[in-house]
Parts: structure tokens; C-alpha cells; sequence
């Protein structure tokens, strides 16, 4: 109650009547409606706390507490009883080579999964059109979106295994098969993960892509043409610049889930052979599960977290110009 | 001119029969090796079907890896804490968005901000925290951790849609003495409903694929989810043989390819709305 007294109340509009001197605001007539009202604001204040809690308490015990647990950790060392370690666990980031490698691998994710599934889903969803049959090519791409990383991983593994179709249809052609298989050999079998990864995710281009040419005034395109532009041209400085906003969210969600990619590679490779293939995400749960290497594990999630943080500004920009309210 | 528009269109139509053809050949080889029986399978993949084996090789991967109790529990968690992440969220945006509150922007990176950060900076201290709590390898925490997984984002959907709604109806049934909680299960709600369905089936899909929190915070056979299961069938690749793993992979993945196909316009509003 003593906050309704001493602060004022932020109620939808109502007026405060907070006369010059508090002697004289708490005159007789004008105190009862004055309660009233403050009475009221708190009531809409504490029950809109009561709409917000459970997100907000669910969210905060076992997402954010989680994450600040993590980032204390990332602190310590791992000797029995974790010390304070200072950079210790971050500067593993220099020293290990399997950690460099880690980071490596993470880079070429990120270019790959930017340039492919992005590139490639703009040139099908520009490329296909109403007829039956490019709607059936379409349908081909967008299908193993629906697969989890899991399945996908399943579906390769039968691809890519040395009696596996690859291998076959190589031989079918007249060529050897590499010997060293296709996910052996570093970093040759990286590029075959995404390049996997590209298989499942170009779908979700698709659509989004799809979504934003609809939204294309078809005006634009006929001004262009009765202009002379060429099909490129028009395609060039009509239709590209239109798609700008899409291709921010295509962009940023393959980022996003590029570097979170965890249940591909985890089960096609365990990040092997001799840690080649892992990424950020999968050294992270390698060293904290497997070798018990809590605090490097802590400061490779935090390290993830910081490179997602980073991709994700990309649109994260827009949403707080637009809706920072 | 005319020539030039020809080669063109030759040119556009041999890429996309190129590049439908990559992606449907894996999808192909699937489909076919997954229905040849498994005794048959000699050893090097099929690329035309012979013989039709895909129950009978679901039925096979249904066993050894237990399919069964492992789709029942990823349906439990799918469908609870999808149902819980999107009360809870459709509540939150309804006072982040209608309500009198101060702070909405801290508000809204409080809850949002869970959608950012990667799973693994979750990892550790749930799994310590539901190892000493008694959640550890329990039904129940997976589904709480499912839902706190799904809040951020369901969140964001709930309160972008919410901003779209017309004002005026909460207002006048607010000058009319309605409460709140009135206010928000008779017109709220309602409004929110398409919302909340696009929201809904994007949830089930990520917690049905869910694979992560499944192998770190699960053990036991009876309250693993389904990838978890598939996983482990992957690992004894060689023995069951090809046709058996991808009959299990094609049967874990008929649910989210179904529900895709059947709802791919609310995939496509609900990732409208995140613009």
C-alpha cells in the first residue's frame, strides 16, 4: 500500500491531481477519488505483473538463471575444487588446436550457410512459376525442411557411407571413389556436412522467398519493362531491392540455425573423425559431457553465444527501429 | 529478341530440372531402399524399388530402437508444453501489449531474449539442477524445459500479432467494468486464435525434432524422446541394416511432414510474422 501513497501511479492517462504543496493535494474533497484512483492504477499494475509472471518466471528460472550459471562458470578452472581461473577457459580458444579447429569449422558453417541455402532459395523461388511442373521441382527443395537434423543425418549417412549411393553412382560413371571415404579428410568432410545441411534448409528460403515476391507490386515490373530493361535488369534493380527485407530474415535465420546445427553433425560424425568436423556447438557438448572440461565448455557456449548474438543483430536491428516502443 | 528470350527460358528450366533433381535423388534413394525388405537388401543401395517391404522395415525399427514409447512421450512433450509455452506467452503479450505497464521494453527482452541465446549455454546447469531436483530423466522435465524453450519465440509471434489487433474493442469493454481476466479469455483469446495455432504447430515441429535437451537431460528408454531413439537406431547402422534405419527415420518423420504439409500456410504466416 505504501507504494500507492508516495509514488505516483502511471495508470492509462489519469490525471494525478499532485497539488504545488502535499499539505494542500491532501485536502478533504479531492482525497477520496485521489485514493480511488491510486487504488485502481495499482490494481491494473499488479495484475498486469500477475499476466507477466509465469513467461517471465519460467523464462527466467531455466533459461536466463541457466545462462548466467554458464557464464560464472566460464570463469573457473577444472581441478577438482574450480577455482577462479580468470581467461583461462577463453584463451583455450589460441592454444587448442582442437578448439581452433572448432572455430574454423564454425566459420566455414557460417559462410556456407549464408551463401547456400540464401542464394539458392532466391534463384528456385524466382526461377519457378505457376506451372505444374516447377511447382513439383519447388516441392522437391522445400520437402526435407519438414525433416528434423536427426533424419537428415540418417538420410546422408546412407548417401555418404563408403557402400553408400555416392560411391555408387561415382563408380557408375567411370570414375574411382575417393578412398578416404567422404567424411574422413578434413576439410573436405566439413563441406559435405553443410552442403547436407544446405539440403534440409534451402526449403525455408524457398518459402520466405516466395512470400516476399508476392508482395511485389506487379506496376513495378510492367514500368520496368515498357522502359526496355532487360530480364536481368529487372530482376536487378527492381525486384532485388524489394526483396531487401526478406532476404534479412533468410539471412539471419541460416545463420541462426547454422551455428546452433548440432543434431546433424552429432549424429553423422560425433564430431569426428579425431574432432574434425565439430562446430562451437558440438565441441561444447563434447568438452562439458564427455571429456568433463566444464569451464572450457561454459566459455565455448558463451563464445557461441556471443557469434550468435552478433549474426542476429542483423535483424535484431530492425526489430528494435520498428518496435523498440 | 525472341531468340534471346528462348535460350533464356532453356537455360532457366535445365538449372531447376538440375537442381530438383539434386534434392529429390537423396529423397528417392530414401523412399526406395526404405521399402525394399530387409532380408533382400544386398549390401549396395537400390535405385528402383524391388519388392515392398516399408511396414514390415518400420515395424522391424519400431522394435529394436522402441519407436513406440519414444513417439508417445515426444507427442506428450510436443503437444503439452507447446500448449503451456503458448498460454503463458499469449498472457504475457496481452499485458506487454494491452495492459497499462511500465518498462515494456525490458519487459520484452526479458522474455525475448531466451530466443537468442544457443541451447548450449542452458545445458550444464539444467542438467545439474534436474539431476539434484529429481527432474533428471523424468517426463516432467522435459516438458517444463520444452515449454521455457518455447516461450521467448511464441512470445514474439503473440505480442507482434497482438499489435495488429484493433484497440478499441478492449478499450470500450474496459470503460464497461470488465476485469482484466475477463477481458482477456472473452475477446482476447479469441482474436489471438490463428496466432496461436501458427505458434502452436511451429512448437510441436521444434520439440518433436528436438534432439539436444533428449540426450542430456533423458536416459531411460521409456522417457527419451523420439530423435534420441532414432539416434541411437543410427548407431547400429551395420547390424539392423539400411532398409530398417530408413524405414525408422521415414516413420519418426511422417508426423512433422504431415502436420508441414497440412499447415504450410500457417508455416508461412507464422514466419511472416516474425518480420
Amino acid at each position: 500500500m505504501s507504494t500507492s501513497t508516495t509514488r505516483p501511479a502511471s495508470g492509462a492517462g489519469r490525471q494525478e491531481p499532485d497539488g504545488p504543496t502535499p499539505t494542500e493535494s491532501r485536502a478533504r474533497p479531492s482525497a477520496p477519488r485521489d485514493v480511488a484512483a491510486r487504488r485502481a492504477a495499482l490494481r491494473d499494475r499488479l495484475a498486469s505483473g500477475g499476466f507477466l509472471a509465469p513467461a517471465v518466471l519460467l523464462v527466467g528460472a531455466l533459461l536466463l538463471a541457466p545462462f548466467a550459471a554458464t557464464l560464472w562458470r566460464s570463469f573457473s578452472d577444472d581441478h577438482r575444487n574450480p577455482g577462479f581461473a580468470g581467461l583461462d577457459n577463453y584463451t583455450l580458444f589460441f592454444t587448442n588446436e582442437n578448439l581452433v579447429r572448432s572455430v574454423e569449422n564454425t566459420l566455414m558453417w557460417v559462410a556456407g550457410t549464408v551463401i547456400l541455402p540464401c542464394a539458392l532459395g532466391l534463384a528456385i523461388a524466382c526461377m519457378t512459376d505457376a506451372t505444374r511442373w516447377s511447382r513439383f521441382a519447388r516441392l522437391c527443395v522445400v520437402a526435407p525442411y519438414a525433416l528434423s537434423g536427426a533424419a537428415v543425418a540418417v538420410v546422408w549417412n546412407f548417401v555418404l557411407s563408403s557402400d553408400g549411393a555416392l560411391n555408387q553412382l561415382v563408380a557408375a560413371l567411370g570414375f574411382d571413389p575417393p578412398s578416404q571415404g567422404w567424411l574422413l579428410e578434413w576439410p573436405g568432410n566439413t563441406v559435405v556436412l553443410i552442403l547436407a545441411n544446405t539440403w534440409q534448409a534451402t526449403g525455408v528460403a524457398v518459402i520466405l522467398f516466395l512470400v516476399g515476391l508476392q508482395g511485389i507490386a506487379p506496376e513495378t515490373l510492367e514500368a520496368a519493362s515498357l522502359d526496355g530493361a532487360s530480364p536481368w535488369q529487372r530482376f536487378r534493380h527492381v525486384v532485388l531491392p524489394q526483396l531487401r527485407p526478406v532476404s534479412i530474415i533468410v539471412i539471419g535465420m541460416s545463420l541462426a540455425n547454422g551455428l546452433k546445427s548440432f543434431d546433424l553433425i552429432w549424429v553423422l560424425t560425433r564430431g569426428g573423425p579425431g574432432r574434425s568436423t565439430e562446430t562451437l556447438a558440438v565441441s561444447m557438448y563434447q568438452e562439458t559431457f564427455l571429456l568433463q572440461h566444464e569451464g572450457a565448455g561454459a566459455a565455448i557456449a558463451v563464445v557461441l553465444t556471443l557469434i550468435v548474438l552478433a549474426a542476429s543483430w542483423l535483424y535484431l536491428r530492425r526489430q528494435l527501429d520498428a518496435k523498440g516502443d | 529478341m525472341q531468340r534471346t528470350r528462348g535460350s533464356g527460358r532453356i537455360l532457366r528450366n535445365t538449372t531447376l530440372i538440375l537442381l530438383a533433381l539434386l534434392w529429390a535423388v537423396p529423397t528417392w534413394l530414401v523412399l526406395v531402399n526404405a521399402s525394399v525388405p530387409a532380408g533382400d537388401y544386398s549390401g549396395s543401395p537400390h535405385w528402383w524399388p524391388q519388392g515392398f517391404g516399408l511396414f514390415d522395415n518400420m515395424a522391424q525399427a519400431w522394435d529394436r530402437a522402441r519407436l513406440g514409447p519414444a513417439m508417445g512421450n515426444s507427442l506428450l512433450y510436443a503437444v503439452t508444453s507447446s500448449l503451456l509455452a503458448i498460454l503463458l506467452a499469449v498472457m504475457a503479450a496481452f499485458a506487454a501489449v494491452v495492459m497499462p505497464v511500465r518498462r515494456r521494453t525490458l519487459w520484452f527482452w526479458l522474455i525475448y531474449s531466451g530466443a537468442l541465446l544457443p541451447l548450449q549455454v542452458f545445458l550444464r546447469p539444467l542438467f545439474l539442477s534436474y539431476a539434484n531436483l529429481d527432474l533428471y530423466d523424468m517426463q516432467l522435465g522435459l516438458v517444463l524445459v520444452y515449454a521455457a524453450i518455447a516461450v521467448p519465440f511464441a512470445f514474439f509471434i503473440m505480442r507482434n500479432y497482438a499489435m495488429t489487433l484493433p484497440r478499441e474493442v478492449i478499450e470500450a469493454a474496459r470503460i464497461d467494468g470488465a476485469s482484466w481476466w475477463r477481458l482477456f479469455w472473452q475477446i482476447h483469446v479469441p482474436l489471438s486464435k490463428s496466432a496461436m495455432v501458427a505458434a502452436f504447430v511451429f512448437q510441436f515441429v521444434a520439440v518433436w525434432n528436438d534432439m539436444l535437451f533428449g540426450i542430456t537431460l533423458s536416459a531411460s528408454r521409456n522417457i527419451r524422446p523420439v530423435m534420441a531413439a532414432l539416434a541411437e537406431l543410427q548407431g547400429v547402422y551395420t547390424s539392423v541394416g539400411p532398409p530398417v534405419v530408413l524405414g525408422g527415420a521415414i516413420l519418426v518423420s511422417l508426423p512433422t511432414v504431415v502436420l508441414f504439409f497440412c499447415a504450410q500456410r500457417f508455416f508461412v504466416n507464422s514466419l511472416k510474422l516474425t518480420r
